[in-house]
């Protein structure tokens, strides 16, 4: 469950929001417990549920839906305000991760963070190897560009609808 | 062999995680070391997910919201009863699933209940894939709930292992979760026991609160029943001095542990080559009951099990197969002793 909550979290910086996620994901694992396969790693059926549902979330929420700058703000200040954290943990670094589009986002976290292989990434996220391969490394271009100050600066060009 | 063609991002990107073929991966170390431009960007990407990593990382120590544990814990305590039921002897196929990806840190069960002790075991069997699948269960969620601390330092060992700058080209198998499927099944409190031995089997000068083992034997014996007295007392439980004199092993002494439940005892044993092994005593949560089980963490092995209101795990650096003697050595006398038949325990207080 600590790399359950990880996940979560480095989805949504929130903590509350982060856990209410990982409780949706116990929940929904459970009830389809008879659906795992023994054969598969737990692990990365578990991180698909709490994709799943972090999706599902979305959808229903549609305010989260667009990537909102004031959003982006409201995590970092979050952030900031997370006693955990050395501030010195390159909130850039994470507020670029905040502007990257979801679909780079999270093979990029589940890869970096979760340190899954791609194989299990695309396994959790239901999309070809290849497609994890390209959009972590143009969600790992996009944040160096962004770092590097080369991104589009008229940030807003990249807001767009992810459901 | 140069390759001439400069990697794109996507060769680089999958390079820095370790996801080419050996070949590939080559070609592109061979442009890397050319091109310290194309070097430098993949060290750029490498920093950022490091920082990544340190950020997130942290929140694999932070304590679990007992709203969250009380999901996991509601469910799995009906199934536990099942799997209590099929004694700990899944078909062969099953074992080996849950074990093949656990690797060096392996948290198997014993195999079979290895006493004689009278258990449904055998009727067990008759609830087929559905008490598996329940057991399966209860030991996935029972994982979930392990985190940090021990499983913690493993997981951060086997991360190290992936970097690719470390082990460049070697294509493990993904060990990252190892730790997250080696402890599952596990209750928190053996892996107190672990830590415990970890932090006291190798004091030299303090290994033990009270010593039994200095002074003349009058002493000896005097100490013998302090601490037992001292012990029982605290745990409000019959704690024993178990005799593991015929396997070798001297008691040198114990110590109480604060423990999540309250109190617990550490009695700690030596043989003749200095190896010390450590029976960490406990109050166990009510209701749980545990059938003999086998763990391993790093170096350590340890076996537990909870019987009549009683938990104990035996740690140990030692093999496991005399571990195993040791344990029913002790679980042996425990069963002797015939410990009064105590009142359920309060909870709480």
């Amino acid at each position: 469950m600590p790399r359950l909550r990880r996940y979560a979290r480095s989805l949504i910086h929130d903590t509350g929001s982060a856990d209410d996620l990982v409780q949706t994901t116990l929940e929904r694992a459970l009830s389809h417990w008879h659906q795992f396969d023994q054969r598969r790693d737990l692990l990365v059926w578990l991180l698909s549920i709490a994709h799943n549902a972090f999706m599902d979330q979305l959808r229903r929420d549609s305010r989260l839906s667009i990537i909102d700058p004031a959003l982006v703000e409201a995590q970092q200040d979050a952030l900031r305000s997370d006693p955990g954290v050395d501030v010195g943990l390159r909130i850039d670094l994470l507020a670029a991760l905040g502007r990257l589009p979801l679909d780079q986002r999270v093979p990029l976290l589940l890869v970096s963070v979760e340190q899954l292989s791609y194989a299990e990434c695309a396994e959790a996220l239901g999309i070809p190897i290849g497609t994890v391969m390209s959009r972590v490394s143009r969600g790992r271009a996009a944040v160096r560009e962004s770092l590097d100050g080369r991104s589009r600066p008229d940030g807003v060009t990249t807001l767009r609808r992810v459901s | 062999m140069t390759s001439l063609q400069r990697p794109d991002n996507l060769l680089l990107s999958a390079w820095l995680d370790d996801e080419l073929d050996p070949v590939n991966h080559a070609a592109v170390d061979a442009w890397l070391r050319e091109h310290p431009e194309d070097a430098a960007l993949t060290r750029l990407w490498a920093a950022d997910r490091e920082t990544l990593r340190a950020r997130f990382d942290a929140v694999l120590d932070e304590p679990i919201p007992p709203a969250l544990l009380q999901t996991v814990q509601g469910h799995s305590r009906e199934p536990a009863g099942a799997a209590t039921g099929i004694g700990a002897s899944p078909t062969p196929g099953s074992a080996a699933r849950t074990t093949a990806r656990t690797t060096d840190q392996t948290t198997a069960q014993t195999g079979a209940r290895p006493f004689t002790q009278a258990s449904p075991a055998a009727a067990g069997n008759t609830t087929g894939t559905t008490g598996w699948r329940g057991w399966r269960l209860a030991a996935a969620m029972a994982g979930l709930i392990v985190g940090g601390g021990v499983v913690g330092g493993l997981i951060g060992a086997t991360a190290a292992a992936r970097d690719p700058s470390i082990l460049a080209t070697l294509r493990l198998p993904w060990s990252g979760n190892a730790a997250f499927v080696a402890a599952a099944n596990t209750p928190n409190w053996p892996r107190r026991a672990a830590v415990a031995h970890a932090v006291y089997a190798p004091e030299v000068r303090h290994p033990v609160e009270v010593n039994v083992a200095e002074g003349s034997a009058a002493e000896q014996r005097a100490q013998e029943q302090h601490l037992a007295r001292w012990l029982s007392k605290r745990l409000d439980l019959p704690v024993r001095l178990y005799d593991l004199r015929p396997q070798g092993f001297e008691l040198v002494g114990g110590r109480l542990l604060p423990d999540s439940s309250g109190p617990s005892a550490q009695l700690m044993y030596q043989n003749g080559n200095g190896q010390r092994i450590t029976l960490y005593l406990r109050r166990p949560e009510p209701g749980t009951a545990t059938d003999f089980r086998f763990q391993r963490d790093g170096d350590l092995n340890l076996f537990y099990w909870v019987e009549d209101g009683f938990g104990c795990a035996l740690v140990g650096k030692l093999p496991r197969a005399q571990l195993l003697t040791l344990a029913e050595a002790v679980y042996k006398q425990a069963e002797t002793a015939g410990l009064p038949a105590t009142a359920p325990p309060r909870p709480g207080s």
